[in-house]
């Protein structure tokens, strides 16, 4: 047996595991389960030692001493005192420095999200397609308008912002049905093809 | 209780097993089908196509994902790889989740396996995981090889035979981002605003719906939905990049007039609506090379010294010459030398398996979303008919 | 006081970052972002990955200390934690090492499996959840039918228009509605970061004094 069919039936074997709870819970998944979120917690805690904190904070204090950089690394270990009834308050610092960013998001994310889509919503109409963008969406802003009541023409008006959600929303649920029968389709090609080796 | 009912309360694991069986057995069984392309996919293709052999433009893959979204993510991956190593286009990976890095390992070492000349730090360059994706993102605006200082292998960027002509977002023109959720949020708000990077987003079916507004409005220059996307970024690959024309000799780089010449073709809309190119991208093993009579010609033309033996392989059928490939032996394999044997293999227009997967998964999917629409349908049926007795009674 | 210097932080802060999203200034650019802000993101981002590995530990070891429902899992979970860190900091995180091959070969075939249980549980809603109750829900139903045929190879088969129906679909009614929703989401969320830039929304401080 090569190294290789060894791995890919441990994979199998967990994957039985996991798939074993459809049938009902039982040992094997619980303990399965409990090993992904060990093996997940420790892949994370390995890396990020590796590969921030080694070239990020050690070698950038104790190998080209740029001592300053204390002062953060002090301010992230303050994140464990979240757990402390007494000191949590000085968990607020690190959590403050990173808070700090959301300034620079109100202006980026007025202009992506906002700014150029109106932009966009507002082209010259040349076409029924884009003149049904444009009723549209307007009819779905006006559905989320709860400071005037929805009634008589202007009542009317929103209710077609309800059928266009309706048929967006059906667009998305069909293309999830396809998403999550696309994983399921990647994990049997692993058992088929990987594992039992019958396509190739 | 009546058939309606017991229909309605019918143990959900009866629904398992339907569904189970609905999926392994088109899997086991491929068969030809067409998966018809959509404008998002082929301006991606286009879009990567036109910096083929260029030394003065890469794209960028950002694997933003991890391990539970690779079946619908990873065919994308692979296919715009091959795109890329097909026709000459500098490629850099990284990614912002540390479970994302096995995957990049993953699709460039599964792809690399059929293109022997490509090197890492040449033609491709894999930055790995790098933390603070924010200020990656800024930062390669400015200046590549500074802010990511090295690869995944530890190498210092600016050494890199990859970087030459390589400087920010000017010539890393096209970013793609893979991901299962919020795919293309940062680069849209950020780098394109500020840089005018294109971006693209490979993204599981499931936010595909919601990534239309970004490409109607330009933000996004395209985009792969699902394993849809896949497929149909995988038969692109096939009909054009992977495309080799018998009469050409891919082994001199420029021509007469100075051009030069790249293996596959540029996208086409005529070849891509034509019949004969459904022929290009078969999931079903091929093993015959079809020449017609001009391109045997040409074909052996470039290989004189082997005629007599081309001559012996090959069969006549409706006008066309076949050679099987599962008929060279391999003292024949060795006598033709490496070069026009896998010339004449890539001309049986096979695919290998890893690169027609998602292919293979249309198929099961088809099979699944009627088998979904059947279970729509009767519980509907079932459920209306037992209301209606109800009302009655 | 334990309140305002972090409010205080984030709002000075936040002003900084408003005036270098519009300002190329020398001291906004380089002395304030890639010499202050960037080197001290990187040395106070990784101790928050402790948090997670502290935060499970205490449940899991709490669960085992009170005997709670299915305690002895817990041991699984502490073990393999134990095990993939001892071999990622004495083996290396390089391939083909151990730490790397527990994580291709049993933690990613388990957290794809995981995704892919969702397919069953989707036909079995399919079947037992989804009704045309009203017309809304009846034209919901027909939109996800025509998407989800023609996304498939079958689509074409059926009939050669269902590809470029289903792509009208996508394209206006689902744009609209999705772009409406956007804008939406948009507004709230700026005005959420507008409220957190000026103080007002506190939440993320946390509760007590």
């Amino acid at each position: 047996m090569s190294f290789e069919l060894f791995s890919n039936l441990v994979g199998a074997f967990f994957t039985l595991c996991i798939f074993s709870f459809l049938y009902k819970d039982n040992p094997f998944y619980q303990a399965a389960e409990q090993m992904l979120v060990g093996i997940s917690l420790g892949y994370g805690l390995v890396y990020t030692y590796n590969r921030v904190f080694v070239p990020y904070v050690w070698q950038t204090i104790v190998i080209k001493h740029q001592f300053v950089l204390i002062i953060p690394a002090i301010m992230g270990i303050l994140y464990l005192f979240r757990f402390s009834r007494k000191l949590g308050w000085l968990s607020r610092y690190p959590i403050a420095f990173s808070m700090m960013g959301v300034g620079m998001g109100v202006p980026m994310g007025i202009h992506a999200s906002i700014l150029v889509q109106m932009r966009q919503a507002m082209v010259p109409i040349e076409s029924v397609n884009l003149f049904l963008i444009f009723i549209g969406t307007i009819a779905v802003l006006l559905y989320f308008f709860f400071s005037k009541a929805h009634s008589g023409a202007y009542g009317k008006f929103v209710n077609v912002g309800k059928w266009y959600m309706m048929i967006g929303f059906g667009a998305s649920f069909g293309l999830t049905v396809m998403a999550r029968i696309s994983l399921l389709i990647g994990r049997i090609q692993f058992l088929v093809n990987d594992v039992f080796g019958i396509l190739k | 209780m009546n058939i309606f009912e017991r229909m309605q309360k019918l143990d959900r694991r009866w629904i398992y097993i339907v569904v189970a069986l609905a999926i392994i057995i088109p899997l086991m069984i491929p068969y030809d089908s067409d998966n018809v392309t959509t404008p998002p996919t082929e301006n991606l293709y286009q879009m990567i196509d036109s910096f083929a052999g260029r030394e003065d433009r890469a794209i960028l893959m950002s694997f933003y994902h991890d391990a539970a979204t690779m079946p619908e993510l990873f065919p994308m991956e692979v296919a715009i790889l091959r795109h890329c190593f097909e026709r000459n286009v500098k490629v850099f990976t990284l990614t912002w989740f540390p479970a994302g890095a096995p995957i990049i390992d993953y699709a460039i070492n599964s792809v690399k396996e059929e293109f022997p000349d490509i090197q890492s730090g040449v033609d491709y360059c894999n930055f790995g995981y790098k933390p603070q994706a924010f200020a990656m993102v800024l930062g390669m605006g400015d200046n590549i090889a500074n802010t990511m200082n090295t690869d995944a292998e530890g190498r210092k960027l600016e050494n890199l035979p990859i970087m030459k002509g390589i400087n920010n977002y000017s010539e890393m023109n096209l970013a793609i981002e893979f991901s299962g959720s919020s795919a293309g949020g940062m680069w849209i708000t950020y780098a394109r605003p500020k840089y005018g990077l294109n971006v693209a987003v490979g993204v599981t079916a499931v936010m595909a719906a919601d990534m239309y507004p970004y490409l109607q409005s330009g933000q996004l220059i395209g985009m792969l939905s699902g394993l849809k996307g896949a497929a149909e970024y995988e038969k692109l690959v096939d009909i054009f990049a992977a495309y080799r024309d018998p009469k050409i000799d891919y082994s001199i780089k420029v021509d007469e007039d100075g051009n030069q010449i790249l293996p596959g073709r540029p996208f086409g809309r005529e070849i891509l609506e034509d019949d004969s190119s459904k022929k290009l991208s078969l999931i079903t093993t091929q093993t015959k090379a079809k020449f017609s009579m001009d391109e045997f010609a040409a074909f052996s033309a470039k290989y004189p010294e082997n005629m007599a033996l081309l001559n012996s392989l090959r069969s006549l059928e409706d006008d066309m010459v076949i050679i099987d490939v599962t008929q060279i032996t391999p003292e024949q394999r060795s006598q033709m030398g490496e070069t026009m044997y896998r010339e004449l293999d890539r001309l049986t227009r096979n695919t290998l398996y890893k690169f027609k997967v998602a292919r293979i998964g249309m198929n099961a999917q088809s099979v699944a979303h009627i088998m979904i629409i059947v279970f729509i349908v009767l519980g509907n049926i079932g459920y209306f008919i037992q209301k209606a007795r109800q009302a009655k009674n | 006081m334990k309140k305002t210097i972090p409010l205080l932080i984030v709002i000075l802060g936040g002003l900084i970052w408003v005036a270098w999203a519009f300002s190329p200034h020398y001291i906004l650019q380089e002395v304030f972002y890639n010499q202050f802000y960037l080197p001290w993101a990187y040395a106070s981002s990784p101790f928050a990955m402790l948090l997670g590995v502290l935060s499970l530990t205490m449940m899991h070891s709490n669960k085992i200390k009170t005997r709670g429902p299915k305690w002895q899992y817990s041991y699984f979970f502490f073990g393999s934690f134990i095990i993939t860190c001892l071999a990622g900091f004495i083996g290396g995180i390089q391939k083909g090492s151990l730490f790397m091959w527990m994580f291709e070969n049993v933690q990613m075939p388990m957290s794809a499996t995981m995704f892919s249980l969702l397919a069953f549980y989707m036909a079995s809603a399919a079947y037992k959840a989804f009704r045309a109750r009203s017309p809304e829900a009846t034209v919901l139903l027909v939109a996800a039918i025509v998407v989800m045929l023609a996304q498939v190879p079958l689509g074409v088969q059926i009939s050669k228009h269902l590809p470029s129906i289903s792509q009208w679909i996508l394209d206006v009614p689902n744009l609209a509605s999705k772009r409406g929703i956007m804008l939406g989401v948009g507004l709230g969320s700026v005005a959420t970061s507008l409220k957190i830039l000026l103080g007002i929304e506190r939440s993320y401080l946390g509760g007590g004094d």
